[in-house]
């Protein structure tokens, strides 16, 4: 009984949680909305860049290659590192949010890239012949048949990755940006108290669990054909 | 030239680096002509066909489809391609979209047609090749049979000049294959223009009015259906024949 009331008064404080909340609350609205906004732009970008390669043309297709090969290699949180600490030496001060959002977006539209273009390559060459066949110009022919296959033939790598890069929002926190983590820690050491550290990882949980069951719809429901 | 002609090829060739696949070929389709395209497996027959509408583009030489000159820099490719239809060997029908929408889709997008008359125009092509009533079905509920019929419905539901059909029935197993052929006795008969590159010897004999043989980059000999498979002047034709006619017999 003594245990079990002192676990539950350093994890989950009634108190603290009520005091903190507010602070948490902004911190979760801060890594949703950076969430939604790298998803957005990281697929975004992702795709076009899938789509410019292609065209097939050799300096753009390099181009690309390489941006993808370089981001995949760096691990993200290096990435924000030097984007927050390296790039005022050269006068370029950016904010947190900003390096956050811009950092984590490169790093989906890498893989975003990687995926849609495996599922472009991975069609038929008769499927772009047939399109043109009829009439279609190469940009039609690529949004209403290849585009719409390569998409359902990415989805199970793109949701993964899509997830798991979002979740490096918590990174923000390295770079001071006032996500739910950052202020969850600042809370904790407060209050002495882990019981805001419970919080974050319960709203994470919330927050991406939805994101992990649509990813599981879209599999069963979006992949066919 | 004949002031008939739909297509007129002269002088092309192809060449895959210092493969010379087609080595200067002249063929003349009139309108309402069924040509045939016979001879044996990378004789260029379809190279030929897809240069056509410029799926490949010739090395030289010279392609006229319904007035675009094809290999002019200046001539609209998707204005050209809408006069030259295509089926191919494979079907290539869009795995995405039912049958309808599969013949509906350079309606709206290339033709700008309204919704509604896309659809009335599609289904009436679907009907014509007797699939009006699969016209909800996602290709890969369909036989191969259909599947191609789907694809000739794609082709005819823009109104071409002709139809390039390039082996469109070797991917199909034996008993579909007159299903198909028979869709396109009907395009014959209701004056379609068809340039047809064909492994079907019996169908090519009763219904082309025209047989072309190639044989290693060129056209070996050309003629009518009973010149060519009945008198056959060139040695590579009357061996070409020979072995059919002996597969025919095992």
């Amino acid at each position: 009984m003594q245990t079990s009331s002192g676990f539950f008064f350093t994890f989950f404080n009634v108190d603290i949680a009520v005091q903190y909340l507010p602070a948490l609350a902004v911190g979760a609205a801060v890594t949703l909305g950076t969430g939604l906004a790298v998803v957005l732009t990281g697929t975004v970008l992702g795709v076009a860049l899938a789509i410019l390669r292609a065209l097939e043309c050799r300096v753009l297709t390099l181009a690309i290659v390489a941006f993808a090969d370089v981001l995949r290699s760096l691990p993200p949180l290096v990435i924000l590192i030097v984007m927050y600490f390296g790039l005022p030496e050269v006068g370029l001060p950016l904010s947190a949010l900003f390096v956050t959002w811009f950092a984590l977006s490169l790093v989906l539209a890498a893989y975003t890239e990687e995926s849609v273009w495996a599922g472009i390559s991975s069609l038929p060459d008769g499927q772009m012949e047939a399109a043109r066949s009829t009439g279609l110009s190469w940009w039609s022919a690529m949004r209403w048949v290849v585009l719409p296959q390569a998409l359902r033939r990415a989805v199970p790598t793109l949701t993964n990755r899509i997830i798991s890069i979002t979740k490096n929002t918590a990174l923000g926190s390295v770079v001071s940006l006032n996500e739910l983590l950052n202020a969850a820690q600042g809370a904790s050491s407060l209050s002495g108290n882990p019981t805001p550290l419970m919080m974050a990882a319960l709203s994470y949980v919330v927050i991406f669990l939805p994101l992990v069951i649509l990813s599981r719809w879209l599999e069963r429901n979006w992949v066919r054909c | 030239m004949g002031t008939n002609a739909i297509l007129e090829i002269s002088g092309l060739r192809k060449q895959y680096g210092q493969t010379e696949v087609l080595r200067g070929i002249d063929l003349q389709v009139d309108k309402g002509q069924l040509v045939c395209v016979i001879g044996p497996s990378g004789s260029g027959k379809s190279t030929m066909l897809r240069c056509c509408n410029l799926l490949e583009t010739p090395s030289s030489g010279r392609i006229v489809a319904n007035g675009h000159n094809v290999l002019d820099p200046k001539t609209d490719i998707n204005r050209m391609r809408q006069d030259v239809g295509m089926v191919f060997q494979q079907f290539n029908l869009y795995p995405h979209l039912n049958a309808l929408d599969n013949v509906k889709l350079a309606l709206c997008k290339v033709q700008k047609r309204s919704a509604d008359e896309a659809r009335k125009i599609a289904m009436s092509a679907l009907e014509r090749v007797g699939l009006g009533h699969k016209a909800g079905a996602m290709p890969a509920q369909l036989s191969g049979g259909q599947q191609q019929r789907v694809g000739i419905a794609r082709a005819i539901a823009l109104a071409p000049q002709i139809i390039l059909f390039d082996e469109p029935t070797s991917a199909l197993d034996p008993e579909l294959v007159e299903d198909v052929l028979g869709v396109m006795r009907e395009l014959r008969a209701s004056g379609m223009t068809m340039l047809v590159v064909t492994h079907e010897m019996a169908f090519a004999h009763a219904v082309a009015d025209k047989v072309v043989f190639m044989d290693g980059g060129v056209v070996v000999e050309q003629g009518s259906a009973a010149d060519i498979f009945e008198h056959p002047k060139e040695t590579r034709t009357r061996s070409f024949l020979a072995r059919y006619a002996n597969r025919l017999v095992h």
